[in-house]
């Protein structure tokens, strides 16, 4: 993907060099054409293909540890604890694992992806302009949300059947309860005592 | 200044280098992994992008240049032939 784009980039930095260095050739009508398609099209295709490429990464679990404060929270995914939520669903692959966070910190609403652009863009602003904060005092503002949890549960054989959420159901789906509420699941991304715990290795 | 008096070619030279200078910068942005490098694409290579585009748009509508294409009809056009007589 990125090559094509690259490939597209430098085709029209080529047509590009045309009319910088010889605007004269625009006088007939061929290369009237070739400078609507080197200075309208194919730039503009450049901006939504670098806009798909970077928003695509950007959902990426490499990029979300790429920053400091990111790197124990991208730790945390490899704790050999079947209890650590984050982990366990990493390991096993219950979610892609090169998109591990965003399956469940993404805003699963229409206009969600666009907010969650926005929020990365404050983070960058906290992060190189700001003060970053302390990785084990971020929290999640408004707390972790169920609907993150019952975007793919809901409807789950496993989830449905299970005596205490269908006891609970009401209450966990209009966020009454949260699922990550003490007793239940309620050990996720446990920062502060990364240095004690035991990681998995994966083979490669 | 007007910019009919500019000229196309003008417009077209920083159209085409403001164009140049932003898709440089997208390639470095795609080949650079860090989160920096979508804020220097979304805020300097595709502004940059949009910019040269809206230059070259604006050198179409504001700046009219004969094409080389069309017959030249001023030279044989009546006045010309009048005033030349």
């Amino acid at each position: 993907m990125i090559g094509i784009l690259i490939c597209q980039i430098v085709v029209s930095i080529i047509l590009a060099c045309f009319f910088l260095f010889r605007p004269s050739l625009t006088r007939t009508t061929d290369w009237k054409i070739g400078a609507f398609i080197g200075l309208f099209v194919l730039p503009g295709l450049c901006i939504v293909g670098g806009m798909n490429v970077h928003v695509q990464r950007s959902e990426t679990t490499r990029f979300c540890t790429s920053c400091h404060v990111m790197i124990p929270y991208g730790q945390s995914l490899y704790i050999d604890d079947a209890k650590h939520i984050p982990a366990q669903h990493f390991q096993n692959h219950r979610v892609p694992a090169n998109m591990a966070c965003y399956s469940c910190h993404a805003d699963y609403t229409i206009y969600g992806p666009l907010k969650d652009k926005m929020a990365g863009l404050k983070r960058i602003y906290l992060q190189y302009v700001s003060t970053p904060p302390d990785p084990a005092a971020i929290r999640i503002p408004g707390g972790f949300k169920n609907v993150q949890c019952l975007h793919c549960h809901l409807g789950a054989r496993s989830f449905e059947e299970n005596p205490v959420h269908t006891a609970l159901m009401d209450s966990i789906k209009s966020n009454q309860m949260s699922c990550l509420s003490s007793g239940c699941h309620d050990t996720a991304h446990d920062i502060a005592n990364l240095g004690h715990l035991k990681f998995w290795k994966p083979v490669q | 200044m007007k910019l009919s008096n500019i000229g196309i070619r003008r417009l077209l030279q920083v159209s085409s280098a403001l164009v140049i200078a932003g898709l440089l910068l997208e390639i470095v942005s795609l080949l650079w992994f860090h989160p920096l490098s979508f804020v220097l694409f979304a805020f300097l290579a595709a502004s940059l992008i949009a910019l040269g585009i809206l230059v070259y748009l604006v050198s179409l509508v504001f700046v009219v240049e004969p094409s080389a294409d069309e017959p030249n009809l001023s030279s044989s056009s009546p006045e010309t032939s009048n005033r030349s007589s």
